[in-house]
């Protein structure tokens, strides 16, 4: 196991001429390296760190694959079960590659899991808990838990910690035993119960609108609103969110899905009839 | 050039017939709180009030060489400088700095009420010497978790009653989300009869959700 | 007795004078005479051209009349080559100002700057005063609509109807006599080319004799300034019949 750790706990400037030096690569080496380790691997040396110096693109702008970062996602439990909502733009580096991503993933129909970070991790891990969801309740007869569904999500990425995984996920369900419950689990291995989570590059914007109007005693309706809102205050600052405002509904009975909305008609909806967001005026431009 | 936001707090919110200024009290070196009533505001004249966060030691001297420079004008042509003109006053020494040998690291929020018009003003300068006049404003990492609060709730006629309870949002916010003690923050509201010090509720306690 | 006296400019005589400021200001009193009144929306500022000639290109060498920035203009009494250098001072200071504030600079400011640099001749050695006297006519936020004179001394003042150059004493006490508190920018203009036609030799004027601008607001509150053509100052002479009679010029 030293091994390993040490083989994967190079820091990534030690690895600044990787993609030069591909070696040959032991495939039989790998076998014995563990049953987490199923993928096949980059043909170098060092597949985690020549991972993350080619894909870090904070410690180096240059990186050759760039992993879609920006987002913001919430989720919030309420009287009434629980909201998710999220943009739905997906960006590498400078470059908005989607306008379309759906962030909200749908692991049964009583589960949500909602996607920040890698897209792809997310994508392909969510879609596993899914499997692990259903195995489950194949194996047991009931449901599972949110509980425990996300304790095994929170389980596998911290086997893989340091190796290059990045996400940011919230998952989110009511079931008869919990009432309405919410995870924030993320790549560093953290798997937080709570009442309320953002996360995503646009996660303090949608902080500051939610926090201020947050209440346990939301109804229905008026938790939707503070949801939307919180988006589309985050992808009016954030530059890395945008897009499509997509909302979610938890309830005992599953969820119910309330849209998946244009931000571009709702701000100038939200600016006209309730003439907020005053600094996006043309007042200041005969000043300076 | 770019630099990481500070945990230092600057809020600037304008009304119909005040500008608001509010800076943490928190004087900070590495992990220590130095003070914890420290005042980053100086008043350039009767209506326009300065705050300022940066470089320790830069942020007092600009901010007191830029007030001197405002009085030693109000002195020799017995007019003061319109929040406008001072902005534009502060903008161009910045932009002076920063080409300069060692330039000044100083971000700020200049806030006013117009002496002729009495229409409220405020300015944000970041230490890169950009300029904007804004209904609202922040610096640090203030911005994030309020211009966003500030996005939804303000409207530029509010009185100074409603501003003061925006700015409230805005600093339960802060306490709720920001990893430090900011020691809570020292208000002025300026306006037409002057620079006035606002009574706030420091040690209000926010829970988080 | 004042030999020992004016040839330097930064010597007082016996009597406490200096002689080379004086000469300017005795230059001046040959130049043509400007005049300046203040109305309640505007300013009107009129002089006397003496270089009048067929030959001379009308539009493109104006005399008398300047404008130094968007909220000011001013006439010129004097040696125009010396009034050249201070209208390229000022204008400079206005733009520095500008450039500084994002303002227009204040009327009494650019004024004052302008003072300051004609009384270092007076005090400083071995260079002679500028022998120009301005009139300033203005706008700032602050004090509105403003009227300034400044002579070769440094010396300047704010006024409600001023003169300077030619028979400047006659207009003056013309102007005293005529001004009317609160009168509007039109009757200002009636009353200034009607001082210019008492002053000035012919009495019958034209608009190749005199030169015309006005500093007004627009409806919307707009300050402007405005440098008038020869057509709009025959109008203006015609309104108040005061133009020289075409046919009699014929016969």
């Amino acid at each position: 196991m030293d091994t390993l750790v040490a083989r994967y706990s190079r820091p990534a400037y030690q690895q600044e001429n990787q993609f030069d030096d591909i070696e040959e690569y032991d495939y039989a080496a790998d076998s014995v390296s563990g049953p987490s380790l199923k993928f096949a691997m980059p043909p170098v040396a060092h597949p985690s760190s020549w991972l993350r110096a080619a894909t870090d693109d904070r410690s180096n702008p240059h990186c050759p694959i760039k992993i879609a970062h920006g987002t913001t996602t919430l989720a919030f439990r309420f009287q009434g079960g629980i909201i998710v909502a999220t943009d739905s733009r997906a960006t590498a580096g400078n470059w908005i590659a989607s306008q379309t991503v759906k962030k909200v993933i749908e692991i049964n129909s009583d589960l949500l899991g909602t996607m920040a970070g890698g897209a792809a991790d997310c994508q392909y891990w969510l879609a596993w808990l899914g499997m692990q969801c259903r195995l489950h309740e194949l194996r047991h007869k009931r449901r599972i838990s949110v509980a425990a569904a996300s304790k095994i999500l929170a389980n596998l990425v911290y086997q893989y910690k340091g190796m290059g995984l990045s996400m940011g996920t919230m998952c989110a369900g009511v079931t008869k035993e919990e009432g309405p419950a919410l995870y924030y689990i993320d790549s560093d291995g953290t798997r937080l119960a709570g009442n309320l989570f953002c996360v995503g590059s646009g996660q303090t914007f949608a902080y500051g609108v939610l926090d201020a109007e947050y209440r346990y005693d939301l109804t229905v309706e008026e938790a939707l609103e503070l949801g939307s809102r919180s988006i589309l205050a985050a992808t009016h600052r954030d530059a890395y969110s945008g897009g499509f405002i997509n909302l979610y509904h938890v309830k005992e009975s599953g969820w119910e899905k309330h849209g998946f909305t244009d931000t571009n008609p709702v701000f100038w909806k939200t600016k006209l009839e309730k003439a907020e967001f005053s600094n996006v005026t043309s007042d200041f431009s005969e000043e300076v | 050039m770019y630099d990481a936001p500070t945990m230092e707090v600057l809020l600037g919110i304008t009304g119909k017939d005040f500008t608001l200024i509010a800076a943490s009290k928190a004087a900070m070196r590495g992990a220590t709180v130095l003070k914890a009533s420290d005042d980053k505001t100086r008043a350039l004249n009767k209506h326009t009030l300065m705050a300022f966060s940066g470089e320790a030691g830069d942020t007092v001297q600009f901010a007191e060489y830029i007030q001197a420079n405002a009085q030693l004008y109000s002195m020799r042509n017995e007019a003061d400088l319109s929040p406008s003109a001072l902005a534009n006053f502060v903008r161009g020494e910045l932009a002076s700095s920063l080409r300069s040998r060692k330039p000044y690291h100083v971000n700020l929020l200049l806030g006013g009420v117009d002496p002729i018009t009495h229409k409220s003003r405020l300015y944000w300068l970041d230490y890169l010497a950009a300029l904007a006049p804004v209904p609202y404003a922040a610096h640090g990492y203030a911005q994030y978790y309020c211009l966003s609060i500030l996005d939804k709730h303000h409207h530029p006629d509010i009185s100074l009653g409603q501003g003061i309870k925006l700015l409230n949002l805005c600093t339960d916010e802060l306490k709720r989300r920001l990893p430090i003690d900011f020691k809570g923050m020292v208000v002025k509201a300026v306006t037409k009869d002057g620079i006035i010090d606002i009574e706030f509720d420091d040690d209000k306690v926010v829970h988080a959700a | 007795m004042s030999r020992r006296y004016d040839s330097r400019t930064t010597i007082f005589s016996p009597d406490g004078r200096l002689y080379q400021v004086e000469y300017a200001l005795e230059a001046i009193s040959h130049a043509g005479t400007a005049i300046g009144i203040l109305a309640k929306d505007g300013i009107v500022l009129a002089a006397e051209r003496k270089v009048t000639s067929k030959l001379l290109e009308q539009d493109t060498s104006a005399e008398k009349l300047y404008i130094l920035n968007d909220n000011m203009i001013c006439a010129v009494a004097g040696m125009t080559a010396d009034a050249n250098i201070l209208i390229a001072f000022a204008r400079e200071t206005a733009q520095d100002y500008l450039l500084t504030y994002n303002e227009d600079i204040p009327c009494e400011q650019l004024v004052r700057r302008l003072c300051d640099l004609k009384q270092g001749y007076t005090q400083r050695g071995g260079l002679r005063p500028f022998g120009v006297s301005f009139i300033y006519a203005g706008w700032d936020p602050q004090r509105q609509f403003q009227l300034y004179l400044s002579n070769p001394s440094g010396n300047y003042g704010g006024w409600k109807a001023t003169s300077t150059g030619a028979n400047h004493a006659s207009a003056q006490s013309l102007l005293k006599q005529d001004y009317k508190e609160d009168c509007s920018l039109d009757e200002a203009c009636g009353m200034a080319v009607k001082v210019l036609s008492k002053t000035m030799d012919s009495t019958k004027l034209s608009s190749e004799k005199i030169e015309f601008a006005t500093v007004g607001q627009t409806k919307d509150g707009k300050v402007y300034h405005r440098l008038w053509s020869a057509d709009e100052i025959t109008a203006l002479l015609k309104k108040h019949d005061l133009a020289k009679d075409e046919t009699a010029e014929e016969k």
